[in-house]
């Protein structure tokens, strides 16, 4: 009948409709991180870019299209749960070109996460995926990656679409603009230079009893700690045990300390310096400038000086690191009090000796960039292992107390992906606070050999699990990658209100960072992901309309004019000529 | 490529009207769209004002008064139709002209005004959705509707020798045709269709009521001829 044609095809287009309604998907938006942008020596490193603009793809992608795949228009989704690092050795190595990488972390890693246990083969998954994670962020940082790399979160959409692309490269076809899939946009403004990357150190002062006239010649023990991170990904840079396990520990060392000397009757003869350092990672930096502006006669009174670096992990094992020789009759005498100390509470430590030399440098790969440094004619710098090498090099006594029995390599073990809230134990950072606390004690109030328990539990002086467990959960949620932070940062401001509530004199030294790191701002964003329709699926939705309008047109037609008048509109030029003719 | 996808909507949305006026000799519409327009726009300004003054009532009395608030819709609707048949007072149109011509151009009038703009903004962005392509489907079924309650106005208020035993049918379809905004929004919100379903209860029921209108006109229209 008359409403056949306009029918039919409506009822074809409705049926198609309810039939592909079930493919729309709202856009998603995802937290990302880039990776860390930085110049070492004049060397570009890291990744270079920030914008994004390219459709997704997987892994799969590679192993159906082979070698031959062309991926500088593609960004490269994969799952560290899954990666290959051989692969990713590969690409990273070859500089092959891609449009981008998105590696995926398990969410245990957000240091939004909290971890709520989990068995034991939970914890040994962790434990591979943080293998892969730090070899993945070695590769990454000493890589110079021409196209943007960002870390997020496996999350339920992300997982969604991720499976969606992998259902469409397994049929091999790329994802562009005529076959649809997903594009991945992240819309980050073009990374700059940070301007001036300061390096801020704090330091409290508990000075000590003075006898009447002699307030000068006090000794001075130093507790330092550095507070600052390096990461691949500095927005996720934590560092919850390295170092800050070392900033909490020292906290609460200070805030013991503080009510011991608040009472004249037991404050003790020495002074107590407490200092909070930043640009560990990069050679203890911040150190070497805090010794070098330091006034000489209080550097002279340094009794010694003990930093704490990584010390919240499970470990029973705990190593005194020393750069002079252990036959020397001083670190002997530290070393028997803090071994005195740890038996008592059931730890190990152990005396490891390392020569500082400063002629050679201590890390073959570093050989090349001495030669650069060299060639641009920067003054090739001492490097340093630990952080009492720094005292050392100016003839302070000093040692490191870890849990790391080598020394890590240049920019590892300084906080990276893998080191958040989920892989410390506060347990072990109460228990190297007793021991450090004790032993320092003991010297202090000259009461070695003695079996006192001075920082007893359940004393007015026992060890805070609260005051510890607070500040470990702001440091775990606190990115603290030194070149990002001002002065008037809140994490500054917060440990130097805290050293100011421990300590009876606080200063704050801003220094320059050495002019070998350069850092480039642009360190998170957020990525949308969209669901794009194919340029083929307009074209026939383009086709469909047409033939609807024709048949609405022609049924209209033929309903008011009738049927010859439809004939007559096509008709029309032959019929002319006919005429004319 | 998304400009491509909003050109689709945008046939699908407007074509049918733009069809409907070159296939039939509506020459006259080009007036009576401007009085469409004014209108439509009053009608919605007087829609947004009613509904403002009665939300802190709706606070007491929710669903009821809200569904009383949408019915005034068929009101204003059936307002705006009358005044649009009897002042269209220009040359000899025939009645079967003017319903379609005050039809075609409330529609065309309340598409522009109502999905134009939301076209614009959402077709072009990158993410692909079906919800344009709905809406368009949604118009072709706004069109339909308007054209039937233009045809049943114009037997009501224009036609003066209707059959005793219709005007009972006549009144009643245009009551339901007329409230069909209001039952598709309840649809929508009180019983929670999803988009597609309510666009696909739109098609059919403007198609049955289109069928059931034509019926009536033709059947008034035998007793004059």
């Amino acid at each position: 009948m008359f409403v056949e044609p306009v029918y039919s095809s409506l009822i074809t287009l409705l049926i198609i409709v309810v039939a592909c309604a079930e493919l729309c998907d709202a856009v998603t938006v995802v937290d990302v991180y880039r990776l860390v942008q930085y110049d070492l020596g004049g060397v570009p490193l890291g990744s270079r870019l920030a914008a994004l603009n390219h459709h997704a793809g997987s892994s799969l992608y590679l192993s159906s299209a082979g070698a031959a795949a062309d991926l500088s228009r593609t960004v490269l989704i994969l799952p560290v749960r899954e990666l290959n690092l051989t692969f990713i050795r590969d690409y990273i190595g070859q500089r092959k070109p891609l449009g981008g990488l998105l590696l995926l972390l398990p969410p245990v890693f957000s240091p939004q996460h909290s971890d709520s246990g989990g068995g034991a083969d939970q914890d040994s998954a962790k434990d591979l995926v943080k293998e892969v994670l730090i070899e993945v962020e070695r590769l990454l940082i000493h890589a110079n990656i021409p196209y943007p790399v960002y870390f997020g979160f496996e999350d339920e959409a992300v997982h969604a679409m991720l499976g969606d692309v992998k259902k469409n490269d397994i049929t091999g076809q790329p994802a562009t603009a005529t076959t649809g899939g997903y594009k991945l946009v992240a819309a980050a403004p073009e990374p700059r230079k940070v301007a001036s990357p300061a390096i801020i150190n704090i330091q409290g002062w508990l000075p000590g009893l003075k006898a009447d006239g002699d307030s000068n010649k006090l000794p001075t023990i130093a507790i330092v700690a550095s507070y600052d991170t390096f990461g691949a990904a500095p927005a996720l840079s934590v560092g919850s045990d390295s170092n800050g396990s070392g900033v909490v520990a020292l906290l609460e060392i200070a805030r013991l300390f503080s009510i011991l000397y608040s009472n004249p009757k037991t404050r003790g003869r020495y002074n107590l310096l407490f200092v909070l350092t930043s640009g560990g990672p990069y050679n203890y930096n911040g150190t070497h400038k805090w010794l070098r502006s330091m006034d000489q006669r209080l550097r002279e009174t340094i009794d010694y000086a003990i930093c704490l670096n990584s010390i919240g992990s499970s470990s029973n094992e705990l190593w005194l690191h020393v750069s002079k020789p252990p036959e020397n009759a001083y670190i002997k005498q530290i070393f028997e009090g803090f071994s005195t100390v740890s038996e008592e509470l059931g730890l190990k430590v152990g005396l490891k000796h390392k020569k500082i030399n400063i002629s050679n440098p201590r890390e073959s790969q570093m050989l090349s960039f001495i030669c650069l440094a060299l060639r641009t004619g920067y003054v090739p710098i001492c490097m340093v292992a630990w952080e009492h090498e720094q005292f050392s090099r100016l003839r302070v006594t000093a040692a490191t107390l870890s849990e790391l029995s080598v020394a890590p390599d240049f920019l590892e073990s300084t906080g990276g992906l893998s080191d958040n809230r989920n892989f410390i134990n506060e347990a072990s950072i109460s228990r190297s606070v007793k021991l450090v606390a004790e032993s320092l004690a003991r010297h202090i109030y000259g009461q070695q050999g003695k079996s006192i328990d001075i920082f007893a539990d359940h004393s007015s002086l026992s060890i805070n699990p609260s005051y510890i467990r607070s500040w470990v959960e702001f440091l775990s949620t606190t990115p603290r990658v030194a070149p990002f932070l001002s002065k008037n940062d809140p994490l500054i401001v917060a440990l130097k209100k805290e050293l100011a509530d421990h300590t009876v004199e606080v200063n704050v030294q801003q220094e320059l960072l050495d002019g070998m790191f350069t850092f480039y701002d642009s360190t998170s964003g957020r990525l949308h992901i969209y669901q794009v329709a194919s340029v083929t699926f307009d074209l026939i939705l383009l086709l469909v309309l047409a033939s609807y309008l024709i048949v609405l047109f022609s049924f209209l037609v033929i309903l008011t004019r009738g049927l010859d008048d439809l004939i007559s509109l096509f008709r029309r030029p032959s019929s002319r000529k006919v005429k004319t003719a | 490529m998304t400009m491509f996808h909003f050109l689709n909507c945008a046939i699908l949305t407007f074509g049918p009207h733009a069809v409907y006026y070159s296939a039939t000799p509506l020459s006259i519409i080009l007036t009576s769209f401007l009085q469409q327009i004014r209108l439509v726009c009053l009608a919605t300004f007087l829609k947004v004002s009613e509904s403002d003054s009665f939300d802190p009532y709706q606070v007491l009395f929710v669903q009821s008064l809200s569904g009383i608030v949408e019915s005034f819709d068929w009101v204003r609707r059936c307002c705006g139709l009358y005044f649009a048949l009897t002042q269209l007072t220009h040359r000899n149109i025939s009645q079967n002209h003017k319903f379609q011509a005050v039809g075609l151009g409330w529609a065309f009038a309340d598409s522009v005004l109502h999905r134009l703009a939301p076209l614009w903004v959402g077709a072009r962005g990158l993410e692909f959705t079906w919800d344009f392509v709905l809406q368009g489907l949604e118009a072709n079924a706004n069109l339909v509707l308007c054209l039937s309650l233009a045809a049943l106005g114009s037997l009501i208020w224009l036609r003066k020798n209707k059959p005793k035993t219709l005007i009972p049918i006549i009144y009643a379809c245009a009551g339901i045709v007329a409230t069909m905004p209001s039952i598709t929004s309840y649809l929508k919100r009180g019983l929670g269709w999803h988009f597609p379903k309510v666009v696909g209860f739109e098609l059919f029921t403007s198609l049955v009521m289109a069928f059931i209108s034509w019926q009536l006109f033709t059947a008034c229209q035998r007793p004059s001829n």
